[in-house]
């Protein structure tokens, strides 16, 4: 990891979360759909990343977002879940060395079908483990699957529109 | 000692995920206790500068509601004043000051964040503890109901919305008393659910339900608001029904705290039954 790497990924870190906190917190359609846009840092992090970062700074990233919504622990559980399984993830959707271009995971150096493959595991895992967590019933067991299918799509749409705008040539 | 050692460097990804996870889920378990610590209160004190910069920017939007509101308030209390009134009777009764006490005390405090798109919403107001606010307080707007004060730093407070799944709001129908629990369980924002109707009770669309007065948060007769849907049940001794709130929880601006002036006497009554 260079030093420049580490400078924008920190600089990412705290653009997120004023965007999370003071635009997406406030959308709502028809209470199913609520954006966690800033999980989109931790998809960014570098592969090099050493393991401990990884862990470590999505704890904080969930925990700075908890504070503004008052949800102590709840937003870094479902973070630190997502960060523990991204290893895990890239490992088995990674046919060989080549497919892991690039210092970072992006659309450009793997290509659409990994890039979403990758974006599409690890967002439902955070989304799952955030709306069941936040409710934590199993009476409502289908209306909340409901709302982390929308909402991981939007999340998706979200990521895959701000993937588009930094490579606009794509491959 | 030195392979119990390689063994944790070997698994060291393992267990501060788990020890991450576990913080993690301890803090969310328990953050109500959490509250009473230092830590949150700083927290508290960031997001309140955040959330006020938020609300003094988004307030200008809603201007226009905020003024009807206030206008239709101004014409409800020009209504009161004793200038208002033709006097029928030449009769004078005067009302002594001790048959009279102020029972309710309302504190107007300003909403600096809300949602109404999580499954537990929160709103935080611009009034604290120096202002004389405690936990287990009713808020309200006008004469609808809110939410009630969950936590309290020197200069804001948090209030459990009534959309919340912690939230249960002791109510009854404003035609024949009968008591019930209304109940919030996500999705739209404008409905919630109506538990434990007693099955003698013959329902029809648009029966108001108030406030029963029962739970000490809120006074007697608050609006919640009107039946839109009811089933039958079969096998259980209570019908539910749905529930349009007369509150329109996403355009909250300025609310009242209640503020009961007995607290303190009903509260003591009851630790000497207790104790008893």
């Amino acid at each position: 990891m260079t030093s420049r790497t580490v400078f924008f990924n920190v600089v990412r870190f705290f653009f997120l979360i004023p965007i999370q906190v003071l635009i997406l917190n406030h959308i709502n359609f028809s209470g199913y759909i609520s954006p966690y846009y800033y999980i989109y840092f931790i998809l960014l992090l570098p592969f090099d990343t050493p393991k401990w970062m990884l862990l470590v700074s999505a704890f904080l990233l969930g925990w700075s977002v908890d504070v503004f919504t008052n949800t102590i622990g709840l937003n870094a559980a479902a973070c630190v879940l997502m960060a523990f399984f991204r290893p895990f993830v890239i490992r088995a959707i990674s046919s060989g060395p080549e497919s892991l271009m690039g210092d970072t995971p992006s659309l450009k150096n793997q290509g659409l079908k990994w890039f979403l493959y990758y974006s599409v595991i690890l967002v439902v895992i955070h989304h799952v483990a955030l709306f069941y967590l936040e409710i934590f019933r199993l009476s409502e067991f289908f209306a909340t699957f409901v709302r982390v299918l929308l909402s991981s799509a939007f999340t998706l749409v979200l990521v895959l529109i701000s993937e588009y705008m930094l490579y606009p040539r794509g491959k | 000692m030195r392979n119990l050692y390689l063994f944790f460097r070997q698994h060291y990804f393992y267990f501060l995920f788990l020890l991450l996870e576990t913080l993690s889920l301890v803090l969310f378990f328990n953050y109500n206790e959490f509250q009473g610590s230092s830590l949150y209160n700083v927290s508290n004190a960031v997001s309140g500068v955040v959330n006020s910069m938020y609300s003094g920017i988004s307030e200008y939007f809603t201007l226009r509601k905020t003024n009807r509101v206030l206008i239709e308030e101004m014409a409800k209390l020009h209504s009161r004043i004793p200038e208002a009134f033709y006097v029928t009777d030449q009769n004078i009764f005067y009302k002594k000051d001790t048959i009279v006490n102020l029972e309710y005390k309302y504190i107007s405090a300003k909403v600096i964040s809300n949602s109404t798109n999580k499954r537990n919403n929160f709103l935080m107001i611009n009034k604290g503890s120096i202002h004389g606010l405690m936990n287990h307080m009713g808020v309200i707007i006008g004469n609808k109901i809110v939410g009630q004060v969950v936590s309290v730093s020197p200069h804001f407070s948090w209030i459990m919305s009534l959309l919340n799944k912690d939230s249960r709001i002791s109510g009854k129908f404003k035609k024949n008393n009968q008591l019930v629990n209304v109940e919030w369980n996500g999705g739209s924002y404008r409905k919630g659910q109506v538990r434990e109707i007693p099955k003698h009770v013959v329902m029809v669309v648009g029966d108001t339900i108030i406030t029963s007065g029962n739970s000490d948060i809120f006074p007697e007769g608050l609006l919640i608001g009107t039946i839109s849907g009811y089933t039958n049940a079969q096998d259980e001794n209570f019908n539910n029904g749905e529930i349009l709130f007369s509150t329109d929880f996403n355009s909250l601006g300025y609310v009242e705290v209640v503020v009961d002036m007995m607290r303190k006497e009903k509260d003591e009554l009851r630790a000497t039954f207790k104790s008893q």
